[in-house]
């Protein structure tokens, strides 16, 4: 039974935690949309639930905060009151006090918050607003079921001049109605239904209308704007209707269970490669074997259903990115305001999905490029109007995923930066010489910004209470295997453009050898390889460089990289192999002494080994059973290429 | 006497507060319970049969407990089913909205097992009355 109960706190937390991220945005929505009272109802309903729960379970504090929220929410909802910025403030707070509580909970802290001042504030600023609104007229108000009523009897005056179709064939719900009806009041906003369902019986105690007739009448009446879309939004809503039946068919599960899954179809993966290996073998050497026929032919079976199978393994730990980006609004707000700032924040894609891991480390380093961008991009109000500019800031977040990679951008509308200005703070920092700036590329001086000690103030973030420079966001981006790219345009804006591999487990990789070693390399950075001549290899200042096509391409030995010198037994060949590398707009190529093929590779961390000095990312079990190191190109990258600046 | 066999529906949007129920209908001794996340779900359940009791939060989106009991109550197939909506004390005012529209009983959030087997036993009761 304890254990039960256990169980049940635990998951109140989660289903918690999850419906204040899911309203929070709302509330920035609802600021900017104004009274909107779909959105109300949903931040209602929310506060009123986990009350609820909150009440069985015994935790009082969150019952208290909750309730009076609630009661503004309430009042809202009732249209008793209107939406101000303060109670909109003090909405928040609550949210950030049970957000508080919810922790205090998970980590059993025994800590007791003291809510009530907030709770106080709470029923002030309810009663504050209650006052406010019995000073100003009530016209406001009484206007909206006038509205409502003329638009009834519009739609029945229609409903006359159109021959009605049989309402029987199709009886369209009440809900369609009240659908239309919406409509034809609000073409664009798309509603839910409990707000239907509240606006329906509205229309209904409107005795003279008959709600079929209303119905037919807009279903009829394709001439109008409202009605076409009026025929559109029920099958949207008969589409959410089957959306919401499939969501009750989740399942919650633990992660670790998921994990071990995925580590288990790791391994699947590799057995599957050794046997791959081991049939080919047979098949070479008993070709006339009818048992080597049916033995290919189990395995690439087998070959193919292990393929499906780390498919399927891998989109259970997706996860649309939507639960990282739902608290960027809110916190966009709280940045803006306190920069005394109007910033706005738009968001698409947000139902990308990406691997378990990237959901848990991008929220940081996004978190710090917005705050970068409304602290030092964005320019005050005046500042914009003199540009020519809107007065108020954008931002914009985009995600999609192109090819195997998970592309976020984020973007602003800001002053951009100025790359002389960053050399020279670069060099009064000593992070730079007076002749490496001078030598810089553009695209290069970009990049101070992400240079350890190069932020200009240590910013200790609200959401992670931990003090993080820029040079974070580039390290934590890495760690997911992934880069940025910068571009910034004066006046214009600056973009960071984050690209991160689908999955980080299972990866596609090219196989090498060099001093008679193998190693793998990880395929989505790799462009091409090349067989070249030993006589088109240049060396321009100690710098071997390569020109493809036109473009110098600085070269690297792996031998070398990975510190075994260079080797000397090949050097009698007089080609070698290249692996052109891209990362980001960084290339580069790596020689080695043979390409042994490309293979799928399991990642298996490697513990108690300093992976960024050694180049390594971790090592994988291959084909023929052997173990192989996966080489970290990323880590590579970084190095040589400050190899070749200094 | 009561059917701890008897399949019972427990609706509520938050998952957490169907366990809730689902839990303390246990200790209750009842065995067969299932769930559903909204009016809309859990009237498509109902419609497959079988079900002999409904444990309905009141509000929920799409379709909430009111609306719900509306339905049901104007099918044909399932008028008779007991419903118990679970409400807020805040809504108490609404209680006789929900009377009207034929609710068997409702509980006030938080309550505990006992109370949940007083109002279930009522309900029961009465409806054997009914019968007599």
């Amino acid at each position: 039974m304890n254990d039960e109960m256990e169980e049940i706190i635990q998951e109140f937390i989660t289903e918690a935690e999850e419906s204040l991220d899911r309203i929070e945005p709302r509330f920035v929505e609802l600021e900017q949309k104004g009274q909107d009272t779909n959105l109300i109802n949903d931040i209602f309903r929310s506060m009123h639930t986990i009350k609820g729960a909150a009440g069985f379970l015994g935790f009082q504090l969150i019952v208290d905060v909750a309730h009076a929220a609630e009661n503004i929410m309430k009042k809202l909802r009732d249209n008793e009151i209107s939406l101000s910025k303060s109670l909109m403030d003090v909405i928040l707070e609550s949210i950030d006090m049970l957000r508080l509580l919810l922790i205090h909970i998970k980590e059993k802290d025994g800590v007791e918050e003291n809510v009530a001042p907030l709770v106080q504030e709470l029923g002030k600023a309810l009663k504050a607003a209650m006052s406010n609104l019995n000073n100003k007229e009530q016209a406001g108000i009484s206007v909206k079921p006038d509205i409502r009523a003329e638009q009834s009897s519009k739609a029945s005056k229609e409903s006359e001049s159109i021959s009605p179709e049989s309402a029987s064939e199709k009886p369209l719900n009440k809900v369609n109605v009240a659908e239309s009806a919406k409509v034809t009041e609000n073409a664009q906003e798309t509603s839910k239904s409990s707000q239907i369902t509240q606006i329906a019986e509205e229309l209904s105690q409107i005795p003279e209308i008959a709600k079929t007739t209303i119905n037919d009448s807009i279903k009829n009446s394709e001439s109008t704007q409202a009605a076409t879309d009026g025929e559109q939004k029920p099958n949207e809503m008969i589409q959410a209707a089957k959306d919401n039946v499939q969501k009750a068919q989740n399942l919650r599960v633990d992660v670790n269970r998921i994990d071990k899954v995925m580590d288990l179809a790791g391994e699947v993966v590799l057995v599957r490669n050794r046997l791959l290996n081991i049939s080919n073998y047979f098949d070479m050497k008993y070709t006339d074997d009818q048992m080597t026929e049916i033995l290919m032919e189990a395995v690439s079976f087998l070959d193919r259903i292990t393929s499906d199978m780390q498919i399927a393994v891998m989109k259970m730990r997706m996860q649309p990115i939507q639960k990282v980006l739902s608290k960027f609004p809110r916190l966009v707000r709280d940045i803006s305001a306190s920069v005394n700032k109007d910033v706005e924040l738009q968001i698409f894609g947000e139902g990308t999905e990406v691997d378990k891991t990237v959901i848990e480390h991008i929220g940081d380093p996004m978190t710090h490029i917005l705050r970068n961008s409304i602290d030092h991009a964005i320019e005050p109000a005046e500042e914009r109007i003199a540009k020519g500019k809107p007065s108020k800031g954008k931002i914009v977040i985009n995600t999609y995923q192109r090819g195997t990679q998970i592309v976020v951008e984020i973007t602003d509308d800001g002053k951009g930066m100025d790359l002389n200005k960053l050399k020279k703070k670069a060099i009064e920092k000593g992070l730079l010489t007076e002749e490496e700036a001078q030598k810089m590329s553009d695209k290069d001086a970009i990049d101070i910004i992400f240079m350890p000690g190069f932020s200009t103030k240590e910013v200790a973030t609200e959401l992670s209470g931990r003090g993080v420079g820029m040079d974070v966001v580039k390290t934590n981006i890495s760690l997911l295997n992934g880069y940025v790219e910068v571009s910034t345009e004066k006046d214009v804006g600056t973009t960071f453009k984050i690209s991160i591999p689908l999955t980080l487990a299972i990866i596609q990789a090219l196989m090498v050898e060099v001093n008679g070693v193998k190693y793998a390399i990880p395929l989505s950075p790799i462009e091409e390889t090349l067989k070249v001549s030993k006589k088109d290899i240049n060396n321009i200042t100690g710098q071997n460089v390569i020109v493809i096509r036109d473009n110098i391409c600085p070269l690297f030995d792996l031998s070398s990289i990975l510190g075994f010198g260079s080797n000397g037994n090949n050097d009698d060949l007089d080609f070698k192999y290249l692996i052109v590398i891209s990362m980001g707009d960084r290339r580069f190529c790596i020689a080695v002494d043979k390409l042994v093929g490309q293979e799928e590779v399991v990642i298996k961390t490697l513990n108690g080994m300093d992976t960024t000095s050694s180049f390594v990312l971790g090592a994988t079990i291959t084909g023929d059973g052997k173990v192989v190191f996966i080489l970290d190109v990323t880590g590579m990258s970084r190095n040589l290429m400050e190899l070749t600046r200094a | 006497m009561s059917d701890f066999k008897m399949k019972i529906l427990v609706v509520d949007d938050f998952s957490t507060m169907r366990r809730i129920v689902k839990n303390l209908l246990k200790q209750l001794g009842y065995e067969n319970i299932e769930e559903a996340e909204d009016g809309a779900q859990a009237y498509s359940k109902l419609k497959n049969g079988g079900y002999g009791f409904v444990v309905s939060d009141w509000n929920m989106p799409n379709m909430d407990g009111l609306d719900l009991l509306k339905k049901v109550r104007s099918d044909p197939e399932l008028k008779d089913l007991p419903i118990l909506m679970v409400t807020a004390e805040a809504e108490k005012e609404k209680v006789i909205t929900a009377i009207q529209a034929g609710v068997n009983n409702y509980i006030v959030k938080p309550f505990t097992g006992e109370v949940l087997k007083e109002k279930m036993d009522k309900i029961f009761e009465r409806l054997a009355a009914q019968k007599q």
